[in-house]
Formats: structure tokens, C-alpha cells, sequence
């Protein structure tokens, strides 16, 4: 039996769909209600293991409650019933350079960028040197990110996020980032969490990403868990359903 | 507890939002954080025209320490006020400001009305220390008193952290709160003796006496303000330069604490659901 990195049990998430909202207090008062809406379930019931150091994938078409789910991973969004449990440290990169403020140079959005992803000082003076190496914008480290380039931005964002070494790594599409030279690399570092047995969850649309990169894989259909299990036989279940 | 201790876990992300904040704050200008002098001392200057020069308000000779200038009396109350109500209002909107972030990473959320309290207070600390220079110029000997001061201005931030955390929490729900509030500490401000003496109000309230009947008079409804005694304990400190009133430094105390606990403990029922509430 192997270990199991996340332990998801019996997860459901419940959205307010407003037919009404009253944001303000006049109207709150004047309809006598703060809101009107009925509830959508996102993700029910669902249920399934991680294994340590496996890759796995999440698919499903638009609105399945892929990113859903993956938001209650990083524990943005809390479920209503059932738990997350996690073994070790999770990161999550649902976006990255969240958090930099473009006034500020490189430099210091580093810091400030890794102390909100959970890094200590001590730990990124360590690790600066190979973040701003991986990033490729060494020459402009000193700079204000404002004047960085949407594609440096980006790289350096995900340099940071990505040199947190947590146990889990939950990643929504993000490596779609940057040239074709920063997504090798991307996939180099990815490789390189595989074989230090880590565990990484991914959200993709691309199912030629997931067969190439992850091993095991779970099918969410309108919040419900359709298969989970080997990534191929996921992704053609999946296909077969399209 | 283990809220408590993930938020001390935090520590090093506080001080760097309070740096992002300090820092980011006037880049770009040419005068830089003499900007954060320039709007006290409008103030200063403002008032000191309109109740000392044209209404003549004269507050009562600084004792023991004989002083009696209105601008520095002023800055007594009017720099501790201005923080409480900077911090209050910037630590409101911190939650709607960093929206981005909260939907994006997972961090104790406290962290961003705390930091937004803590720049204010930042810039507080230079505002406090031109103004003790100040009082030694005009002869103020307040070098004893100073550490003290410290600790009530420690004892004020926590008050403001308080009261901001519950408003951020108001502000998430209704975006009234904050337009509410700039209405509130304006009224706040003109009910709390800064720019007059709490003498004038007792002289009124000792005038008409018991209200509607009954014993309780203006002066006892005034006094319920904690903001007053805040003021008070400041003032008597730095321009009195003496021991304040125990009763005052009791009253700001328990408003401290019953602010801070009661902040705490409504973030917390209602932080994990910010990301879905933005």
C-alpha cells in the first residue's frame, strides 16, 4: 500500500447564487434582506486519494469544479462538509506574482512575494540566488516590477512560487507561462519534484499535458467525481464521454 | 490557539507588508515622508488660526511643566487622533484592497489589517518625534515620561487594530462601512476635546446639570468616549508632564483589550469565507 499525500473525504462546496445582493445597507434595509439566492453545489461528495510522489491530474470540462476544488486544496476556500487532509507542507500557484507591488523592485517583491507564499527570510536569502537564476532577469533585479515586461513579471513570479519546496504542489494552469524556453525549464523543475517523491496536483484543459505528465488522474463532471485512477484510463474515459 | 500561533507564525510576512506599505507609499514623490509632516502640520496650523486665534479657546497653563502654547497643547491630542483615525480607515479598506491576493494565496488574513495599522503607526512615530522636539523647544521637560508614552501609544495601536479588524470584517459585507465611518470620526473628532478643552464641556454640563431629570449629566455621556481618555493620558503626559490619572489610563486599557479580543474573535468566525465574500 503506498502513502497517501492528500486524503480528500467526502467534499462538498455549496455557492450562494444571488438573484439579488445588496452590498450596501440602504438597500439591505429598504428589501429587508441582505440577499436573495439559492444554493449551487460546486463539488459533492467527492472523494479520493493522492498517493505520495505520484502526479496527479485533475480534468473536466468548464464549470466541473476542478478549480473549485483546487482552491480548497490551497485552503482559500473551505468546504462545507467533508475535510482535506494533507501530509506535509502545500503550496499552491494558482496565480502567480499575486501579491507584487509594482513600485517596489524585484528584489524586494521577492521577499515580499515568498514571506506571503510562507518563506522565512532566512530561507529566501538561501534560495535567492537560484530564484533570480531560474527567472532570467537578473539584469533587472534592482528594477521596479512595473517596468518588467508581462512575460518577466510572470517568471519571476513563478521563480518564487516555485522555489517554496513544499511536500504537495497544487498547480492550476500556470505553466502555460513564458516562451518556450521558460516552459522547458518549468517542466525540468516539475521532473525534478517527481523524482525527489514529491506530489503534485494539476488542474489542466490540455489532456496531452496530463497523459504526458501525470500518472494518476481524477474526472469531475458538474461537481461530481465521475473516475479516478490511472491517468489513461482517466483521460479515455473522459474522451469517450466527449 | 493554534489561530493564535499560525498568526505569530506570520510575523515575517507582517513586517513585510508594513515595508511594502512604508515603502511603496511615496515613491515617486520629491519630498518623500516629509509628505506624512505636511498634513499634521496643516492641521496644526488650521486650527490653531481658527479656535486660538479667532475663538480664543485657551487651555488651561500646562502643570507643572508651565507651558502654554495652543499649537503644541494641540498636537498633544490632535497626532494620536489622526493616527487612530488613519489607521482605523486604512485598516478597514485592507481587506477589499488586497482582494487579489486573498482569493489567490492562503495566509492568516489578519496579517493585512494588522500591517495596514502598523504603517500607519509607522509614520505616527516620526510625527510623535518632532512633536517631543517640539515641547523641548518651547521647555517641556519630558524626557521621564517618554517611555511611558511609548506604551500608551502601543496601547492605542491596539485599540485601532481592534476596531479595524471588526470594520474590515463590516466592510467585506457593506461597502457602506467605509463611507459611514469617514462621517463618524469627523463627528468623533469635534466630540473628543482635541481642538478645545474638556473644561468647556464640564463648565456647559455643570450649567444645565442632570438630564431629563434624571442624575446623569452631559459631561458623564461625554466621558463614555474612550478616544477621551487617550487624549488625556497623551496630553498630560507630554505637555503636563506629569503622571495622568489612573481612572484614564485603567478606561484605556480595558477599551484596548475589550477592542482587540472582540476584533479577533469576529475575524476569525469570518476569515474563511472571505475569499468567497469578495
Amino acid at each position: 500500500m503506498t502513502e497517501i499525500a492528500v486524503d480528500v473525504s467526502h467534499v462538498s462546496k455549496k455557492f450562494r447564487l444571488y438573484h439579488e445582493r445588496n452590498q450596501s445597507l440602504k438597500s439591505a434595509v429598504m428589501r429587508r434582506r441582505v440577499s436573495v439566492h439559492e444554493d449551487f453545489w460546486a463539488l459533492q461528495d467527492v472523494s479520493f486519494e493522492v498517493p505520495t510522489g505520484s502526479t496527479f491530474g485533475l480534468i473536466g470540462s468548464n464549470g466541473s469544479g476542478k478549480s473549485t476544488l483546487l482552491k480548497c486544496l490551497a485552503k482559500i476556500l473551505y468546504p462545507e462538509q467533508g475535510s482535506i487532509s494533507a501530509r506535509g507542507k502545500v503550496a499552491a500557484m494558482l496565480e502567480v506574482g499575486s501579491g507584487f507591488h509594482p513600485e517596489l523592485s524585484g528584489r524586494e517583491n521577492i521577499y515580499l512575494n515568498g514571506s506571503i507564499l510562507g518563506m522565512g527570510r532566512k530561507e529566501i536569502d538561501r534560495k535567492f540566488e537560484s530564484i533570480v537564476d531560474f527567472s532570467g532577469v537578473e539584469n533587472f533585479i534592482d528594477q521596479p516590477v512595473k517596468n518588467y515586461s508581462s512575460g518577466m513579471y510572470v517568471r519571476l513570479g513563478f521563480s518564487v512560487a516555485i522555489s517554496v519546496d513544499p511536500d504537495v504542489l497544487v498547480v492550476d494552469e500556470v505553466l502555460s507561462v513564458g516562451d518556450a524556453d521558460f516552459q522547458k525549464k518549468c517542466q525540468d523543475k516539475f521532473s525534478e519534484f517527481r523524482a525527489q517523491g514529491k506530489t503534485v496536483i494539476l488542474v489542466s484543459h490540455s489532456l496531452d499535458t496530463v497523459t504526458r505528465m501525470c500518472d494518476h488522474a481524477a474526472w469531475l463532471q458538474n461537481g461530481h467525481l465521475r473516475t479516478v485512477g490511472e491517468a489513461l484510463d482517466t483521460v479515455d474515459a473522459y474522451k469517450a464521454s466527449l | 490557539m493554534s489561530y493564535i500561533k499560525e498568526v505569530l507564525g506570520a510575523r515575517e510576512l507582517l513586517s513585510n507588508l508594513v515595508l511594502r506599505e512604508v515603502r511603496g507609499q511615496y515613491k515617486r514623490t520629491i519630498f518623500g515622508r516629509l509628505w506624512s509632516l505636511v498634513s499634521p502640520l496643516a492641521s496644526m496650523l488650521v486650527y490653531t488660526f481658527v479656535f486660538s486665534f479667532v475663538f480664543k479657546v485657551q487651555p488651561a497653563k500646562g502643570d507643572p511643566s508651565g507651558l502654554d502654547v495652543y499649537a503644541v497643547w494641540l498636537l498633544c491630542g490632535l497626532l494620536p487622533w489622526t493616527f487612530f483615525a488613519n489607521a482605523v480607515s486604512s485598516g478597514m479598506g485592507s481587506l477589499v484592497a488586497n482582494a487579489g491576493l486573498i482569493t489567490k494565496v492562503y495566509f492568516p488574513r489578519l496579517v493585512l489589517p494588522v500591517s495596514a495599522v502598523f504603517s500607519v503607526a509607522y509614520n505616527w512615530l516620526f510625527e510623535m518625534l518632532i512633536l517631543v522636539l517640539a515641547i523641548l523647544l518651547v521647555g517641556g521637560f519630558v524626557w521621564p515620561w517618554l517611555p511611558f508614552v511609548v506604551l500608551m501609544m502601543v496601547v492605542l495601536a491596539l485599540f485601532a487594530a481592534g476596531i479595524a479588524l471588526l470594520l474590515s470584517i463590516a466592510n467585506v459585507y457593506f461597502r457602506d462601512t467605509q463611507y459611514l465611518l469617514s462621517i463618524i470620526l469627523q463627528i468623533w473628532m469635534y466630540m473628543t476635546p482635541i481642538v478645545y478643552p474638556i473644561t468647556l464641556v464640564a463648565n456647559q454640563s455643570a450649567r444645565i446639570g442632570g438630564l431629563l431629570g434624571t442624575p446623569v449629566t452631559i459631561l458623564d455621556i461625554y466621558t463614555l468616549n474612550p478616544m477621551l481618555h487617550f487624549v488625556e493620558v497623551f496630553r498630560t503626559l507630554l505637555y503636563d508632564n506629569t503622571w495622568p490619572e489612573v481612572s484614564d489610563v485603567v478606561a484605556c486599557v480595558i477599551w484596548a483589550v475589550v477592542a482587540v479580543v472582540l476584533g479577533v474573535w469576529a475575524f476569525s468566525r469570518k476569515e474563511k469565507r472571505l475569499a468567497e465574500l469578495l
